[in-house]
């Protein structure tokens, strides 16, 4: 699989590379760093926004974004952890990303789990506290209103997100060689 | 370009219709989407695999519904799971009172209670519209149905028609007709045939003599109207519970209602087909007045070998997670094949309009001198030229393909790259292919871990150079950070393809093959006709040579038993336009 894809060049200043292997671009707006786990080996492409620093108001350390490994942050996209009025106040909840998820160019995501083997298409807005199940496939441009559970292997579409189709049983492997090809072809121009 | 591969839909594994028919395209499936049945040792594809349910869920609670429930819940969820009547989001449940007091006053912490309400969060629909209040925010479906029992007149009807005919569906089989009642009907007659029948048997004033003359050739039935009776179906007649009367039909009020409203509304109000898709006719049809509905249930299946005397499970889901118990799918089992690296050959100066010129000579002939002018080598003569895969092809021109084949074996595999033989009339093919490497080897997919380490020391791209500097590459060790552990795996992996012996003298002698991991790359040169049109499309014969583990385990130790496996796949190399 992918013999003929070819290698994904950036200039070596623009990334950072951390020690567990992942690329953050340095044009990324990362607030909060503190509060952000990346679990190694994940890409954070130009332009992205993670917003950590909207923690929850309570005293003590909070994780706001945890990502796995193999994951994959595009261009311009926004991470955002989601927030409502609890008991009289508002309050943050934390977004949980586990491994092999690419999240397309251009999304605003403000999930509260997206699990592994995901797949979010360009310029997808994915609602509030959106569960995201393990191994699912969101097509560009779809729209997920707030609280929509996305069960695992369905592909969804449209604006509001319908379920449109279910994936074949051998997404799992298809979608890991896709993440691990795309972070091996990811690497600093030669 | 990934290609597709052809299932034979159990039918014995022979070549498939080439593309020039249409109607061969339902064999050929992506190779992620196949089966394959390890007994009957073939390719299945969704098409032919049987499919049980294995469990029910309900996709947005995510609650696994047991299968005894699923009928009477009409195969939605009865828990609280409703989706919108406008955009079919799912619906959430909200308490009344803090929608108010949240506005007013926002520090007052004022504890949100019933009355609960469903709310769309996709298009702000909420459940006051039709009037749903509920005072638990558990259980919806529940409390709905004791509040709102019958919400669609025509359903409660429906239901009743239904369980009359179920008792006489239910009723014990009829006893076994004796020689003597050959007149009992069997069960398929309908209720409205032994209702003609009867009425033609009826006896009548006057025409006692026809029915005696009928009688006695009943094989002696007794006049006995008991015993004729013997092995009929008893069904009471049905009552529908509701009247036109009683509705008021007669008089057309429903109407003037309808017309009131949607003069009110305009045309805007009437919901559209989809939503009103899965309702009776009759009934309210304006989009004011459509019910959020419970979300249908979603299934897993279990996956069967079509086969009759095989039958094997080739997908088991596990209910409680994404996992398979059982899965018997074809990337495991073939080579998976894809097409890359378009270059289109540029033939200089006076041979330009090749095309042209070969118009006039016979194919056959057109592929001597392909076969020429291939074994002189890369000539200075010819020239090619990187293009993409997504640009329209030429008429008239040639070009030449990259195929790669990834093993997914732990064995190193051998192939045999052919084109099939169509049937004798098939349409001819607006093209002509050429294969400069029919037979090549494929090494062993390795451990993940080596696999990994392997990947990240070489660069993910193949020499961009022809075939020849892919094949250099595999002798020489990769230079850079190579360290100890990439330069081992190398040579072990040259050992085993060594020791085969079989494959000895091939593996010594390829050219034209570039190696990598578990991947060989082949060309494949393509001739489009100068009349060529439409898309460019053909099937490859390919068959592999692999080891069989288990014969080699039963005594007969050094000599090893190698099997083939014969597959089709179809090649879209692009459009001519």
């Amino acid at each position: 699989m992918g013999a003929f894809d070819t290698v994904i060049t950036y200039d070596k200043g623009t990334h950072i590379e951390t020690d567990t292997g992942n690329k953050v671009s340095r044009k990324a707006t990362i607030a909060g760093a503190t509060n952000i786990i990346l679990g190694g080996k994940s890409i954070i492409q130009t332009g992205s926004i993670l917003r950590g620093d909207l923690r929850r108001s309570t005293a003590g350390q909070h994780v706001v974004i945890s990502m796995g490994r193999y994951c994959l942050i595009g261009e311009g996209a926004i991470i955002r952890p989601p927030g409502k009025m609890y008991k009289g106040a508002f309050t943050f909840y934390p977004v949980r990303i586990s491994d092999f998820v690419h999240i397309g160019a251009g999304c605003i995501v403000e999930a509260a789990q997206i699990g592994s083997g995901v797949e979010i298409g360009k310029g997808c807005i994915i609602g509030k506290f959106v569960i995201i199940k393990d191994l699912a496939v969101i097509l560009p441009n779809t729209v997920l209103p707030e609280g929509t559970v996305v069960p695992s292997m369905s592909v969804w579409s449209g604006n509001p997100g319908r379920i449109v189709d279910t994936l074949p049983e051998t997404y799992q492997e298809t979608m890991e060689a896709k993440c691990k090809n795309y972070y091996q072809r990811f690497r600093p121009a030669a | 370009m990934s290609l597709l591969y052809a299932c034979s839909h159990l039918d014995p594994p022979i070549s498939p219709l080439p593309p020039s028919y249409p109607s061969s395209s339902s064999s050929f499936s992506p190779l992620h989407n196949l089966y394959f049945c390890e007994e009957c040792d073939a390719v299945r594809c969704d098409q032919c695999v049987a499919v049980e349910v294995a469990s029910y869920f309900c996709p947005n609670c995510l609650f696994d519904v047991p299968s005894a429930n699923v009928r009477a819940d009409k195969n939605r969820c009865a828990r609280s799971c409703f989706s919108c009547p406008q955009c079919s989001s799912s619906l959430s449940i909200q308490a009344t009172d803090s929608i108010q007091s949240g506005e007013a006053s926002s520090s007052t912490t004022s504890a949100p209670g019933p009355p609960y309400i469903l709310t769309c969060s996709g298009c702000r629909w909420s459940s006051k519209e039709v009037g749903w209040e509920f005072e638990k925010p558990t259980g919806i479906a529940l409390q709905l149905q004791k509040t709102h029992s019958h919400n669609e007149p025509i359903q409660s009807e429906f239901d009743a028609l239904k369980e009359h005919l179920d008792s006489y569906i239910s009723t014990n089989a009829p006893p076994i007709p004796t020689p003597r009642s050959t007149r009992a009907p069997f069960r398929h007659i309908s209720h409205l045939t032994q209702m003609a029948s009867k009425a033609l048997h009826r006896d009548l004033s006057g025409m006692a003599g026809s029915s005696a003359r009928a009688r006695p050739r009943g094989s002696g039935v007794g006049k006995d109207g008991e015993k004729e009776k013997v092995g009929w179906d008893v069904l009471g007649e049905y009552e529908s519970k509701t009247s036109w009367k009683q509705l008021g039909l007669e008089s057309g009020l429903e109407d003037v209602e309808k017309m009131k409203k949607l003069e009110y509304s305009g045309v805007a109000g009437v919901a559209t087909l989809d939503r009103t898709w899965d309702k009776s006719w009759n009934g309210n049809r304006m989009a004011s007045a459509i019910l959020p509905q419970r979300i249908p249930l979603q299934t897993k299946l279990t996956k069967r070998c079509p086969h009759p005397t095989c039958r094997h499970l080739l997908i088991q889901p596990d209910t409680k997670s994404v996992r398979m118990k059982i899965k018997m799918v074809a990337m495991n089992y073939l080579p998976h094949a894809e097409l890359g690296r378009r270059k289109r050959r540029v033939t200089s100066g006076s041979s330009a309009g090749g095309g042209s010129s070969e118009n006039l000579i016979s194919p056959e002939e057109a592929e001597m001198r392909r076969r020429e002018r291939r074994l002189r080598g890369k000539g200075p003569l010819t020239k090619e030229e990187d293009e993409s895969m997504d640009r329209p092809l030429e008429a008239g021109q040639v070009y030449t393909f990259a195929l790669a084949l990834t093993n997914p074996l732990y064995d190193p595999i051998q192939i045999r790259l052919t084109q099939p033989h169509g049937p004798k009339n098939a349409p001819e093919p607006n093209h002509l292919l050429y294969l400069p490497t029919q037979h090549f080897t494929i090494n062993a997919l390795k451990d993940a871990w080596a696999y990994d380490e392997e990947e990240a020391e070489e660069d993910p791209t193949f020499g961009a150079g022809g075939s020849e500097a892919g094949f250099s590459e595999e002798g020489t060790v990769t230079t850079g950070t190579g360290t100890g552990t990439g330069t081992l795996s190398k040579k072990s992996r040259m050992s085993i393809l060594v020791g085969g012996s079989t494959r000895e003298k091939r593996s010594r002698g390829e050219t034209g093959v570039e190696k990598k991991g578990n991947t060989s790359i082949v060309g494949l040169e393509v001739e489009i006709l100068p009349e060529a049109k439409g898309k460019v499309e053909f099937d490859l014969e390919v068959r592999y040579t692999y080891r069989a583990d288990e014969v080699s385990e039963k005594g007969e130790k050094g000599k090893e038993e190698y099997k083939t496996f014969t597959f089709w796949i179809r090649v879209n190399a692009g459009q001519v336009e």
